[in-house]
């Protein structure tokens, strides 16, 4: 399931532009690869953040998932500044699983140079596309 | 020739010899210059049969003494205590002794049950709340501690005692150098040995990650002033390690009780023997707090009822931390821990109990007094240099001229005892001075001897 309007990353993760804020969070396709998550390592509020790109570095990361048999990295979307965190993915991780696109969200941004930034990620339609070609 | 071990029949070497091209043995060396060649055979006796072999060796392992025959004052960070047969004969069950990682819990219930009750028992000693199924010596255990504050706390400096172990500290540099740590060292009073608050306070900061005491120290004495040092590490968000031997904890205040978030030790002493210096047993502990447990090192061992609830069950728990899930951004390399040892600690634990545990560590602390009293009453020796109160080791001076404290060990060897660890090379600030150990296998003969002998010597 991928949502229309949304902004993606080649990693997974989405982007939800709401006013001069962005949603961050991770897409329905890396929940369900992940399996059943049991931990969410939230950034900290004000951390400073670059959009990924190659070579990643640890600047671009805004947390990690937890399943019972994987770790994995969430990265931004964007460059920005975190504003808030979703605080009740630390008794509730499992709603990543239930509403990767609603109640599951990681993390909103300050962005710093949203335009040109949304240019590099895929709309729902290449995402589609994107993550027929990995399967 | 056929040999005994190297069933190659030269047969066999002429087939692998044709193989790869060459005539001659001698031709794979031809890269070695001719000149640092050995141009002959070597000068070794014929081969032995069998009990040629053990006569052999048991001629040459006869030069050893044992400790009955010559009582040995050595500690310094591995501790002679007696250890119970029944240790040794319960380790060596091959449900134990040949184990591996539990990984696979429901064929490995009895050595995860054996690593549980170790955690819990050095949970219950330390005064903490969680503590990790082991790691390889208290040196690393330092070492993780300090990376784990700095994980915890964004910070790089990690404060310690300028009195500890060399050895721990180059293990501790080792550890964090990689993670651009910075090792601060704090002086200590000149005359307690004990940690210089002062200097304390003005070296913590907002970059602080850790402060690290040893407790007893290094040398032996205590650091009295733990609740202030807990105080000023916690004013400025850093973590308060400890460092114990555990055996002194039959006695002394658990760490946790006095603010400490991180245990480490030297788990030897519990029920591990003596052997050129091991095995040895890191010992790992913190608080219930998640943000430390998650940045917890090394392998945790977990308690669960069973699917119907009926009964208990173990398994190894929170393993997202290491590294054959996390791989590189695990917690820690250690993909090890020293579980047989563990599993001895466990079974030497539950054997004293807490009543014959707290014994042992006024027998190890009253037998070291009395040996510390001993040698300070004889004139041109100090015992102990600092003033402050030590638990089974002590430092002891001499002051005679002329009389080093390699000398005077060498002339207690001619009196058949083995004296205390020589300091010199660690603490030359000290002068002539060594580090003496005393435990519960001392007897009082063997203290009088060391002292009647200690005597005769400064005379």
């Amino acid at each position: 399931m991928v949502r229309e309007g949304l902004y993606y990353t080649r990693e997974h993760e989405w982007a939800k532009v709401e006013g001069a804020l962005v949603r961050v969070g991770v897409t329905d396709y890396a929940q369900k690869k992940l399996g059943d998550v049991v931990y969410v390592e939230l950034p900290d509020v004000g951390k400073r953040i670059r959009q990924v790109a190659e070579p990643k570095t640890s600047d671009m990361e805004i947390g990690t998932l937890e399943s019972i048999k994987a770790v994995s990295v969430v990265y931004s979307p964007l460059s920005g500044v975190v504003k808030e965190v979703n605080s009740s993915l630390a008794d509730k991780p499992e709603l990543v699983n239930s509403s990767p696109y609603d109640d599951g969200w990681i993390c909103v941004l300050e962005p710093s140079s949203l335009e040109a930034e949304l240019e590099k990620l895929m709309d729902s339609k290449n995402y589609i596309e994107y993550i027929k070609k990995i399967k | 020739m056929v040999h005994q071990y190297i069933p190659n029949v030269s047969k066999i070497r002429k087939q692998m010899m044709d193989e790869v091209g060459i005539k001659d043995i001698e031709e794979l060396f031809a890269d070695v210059p001719q000149e640092i060649k050995l141009d002959r055979e070597l000068r070794l006796p014929p081969p032995m049969s069998e009990p040629e072999v053990r006569r052999h060796l048991s001629s040459i392992l006869s030069k050893n003494k044992p400790f009955t025959r010559m009582p040995t004052f050595l500690g310094g960070g591995v501790w002679p205590h007696h250890v119970p047969s029944h240790v040794r004969s319960v380790i060596h069950r091959s449900e134990f002794l040949t184990s591996y990682t539990p990984y696979q819990a429901e064929v490995s219930q009895g050595v995860l049950q054996a690593l549980f009750e170790f955690q819990s028992m050095i949970c219950e000693l330390v005064g903490l709340d969680v503590a990790n199924a082991s790691m390889y010596d208290w040196a690393t255990a330092l070492g993780e501690a300090a990376l784990m504050c700095a994980r915890v706390t964004g910070r790089r400096k990690f404060i310690v005692p300028e009195i500890i172990s060399r050895d721990r500290l180059s293990v501790l540099q080792n550890y964090t150098s990689g993670a651009h740590l910075r090792i601060v060292k704090i002086e200590p009073e000149k005359d307690t040995g004990q940690l210089n608050l002062k200097k304390l306070r003005r070296e913590v900061d907002e970059d602080t990650a850790g402060v690290y005491i040893e407790n007893p120290s290094y040398l032996g004495f205590l650091e009295t002033r733990v609740d202030e040092i807990a105080e000023i590490a916690h004013k400025v968000g850093a973590r308060f390690v400890v460092g114990v031997n555990p055996i002194s904890l039959g006695i002394i205040k658990a760490p946790g009780d006095y603010g400490a978030d991180i245990v480490v030790g030297e788990g030897q002493p519990l029920g591990n023997p003596v052997n050129f210096g091991g095995p040895a047993l890191g010992i790992f502990a913190c608080r219930d707090d998640e943000k430390l447990i998650r940045q917890l090192p090394g392998r945790l061992v977990g308690m669960t009822t069973t699917r119907n609830g009926e009964t208990w069950g173990y398994t190894m728990v929170l393993q997202t931390r290491e590294q054959h899930i996390r791989r590189e951004r695990a917690t820690s390399n250690i993909c090890s821990n020293e579980a047989l040892c563990a599993v001895a600690a466990a079974i030497y634990l539950a054997s004293l109990g807490p009543t014959g545990f707290r014994d042992l560590a006024e027998t190890c602390a009253a037998n070291a007094k009395y040996a510390m009293d001993g040698l300070n009453r004889i004139d041109g020796l100090e015992a102990p240099v600092f003033d402050s109160p030590h638990f089974n080791e002590f430092t002891l001076r001499c002051e005679r001229p002329g009389l080093s404290i390699e000398k005077f060990n060498r002339e207690l060897l001619k009196h058949g005892i083995h004296g205390g660890k020589t300091l010199k090379k660690e603490f030359p600030e000290l002068g002539e001075t060594s580090l003496l150990c005393v435990t519960e296998i001392h007897t009082k003969e063997d203290i009088d001897l060391l002292l009647e002998a200690a005597s005769r010597i400064v005379k």
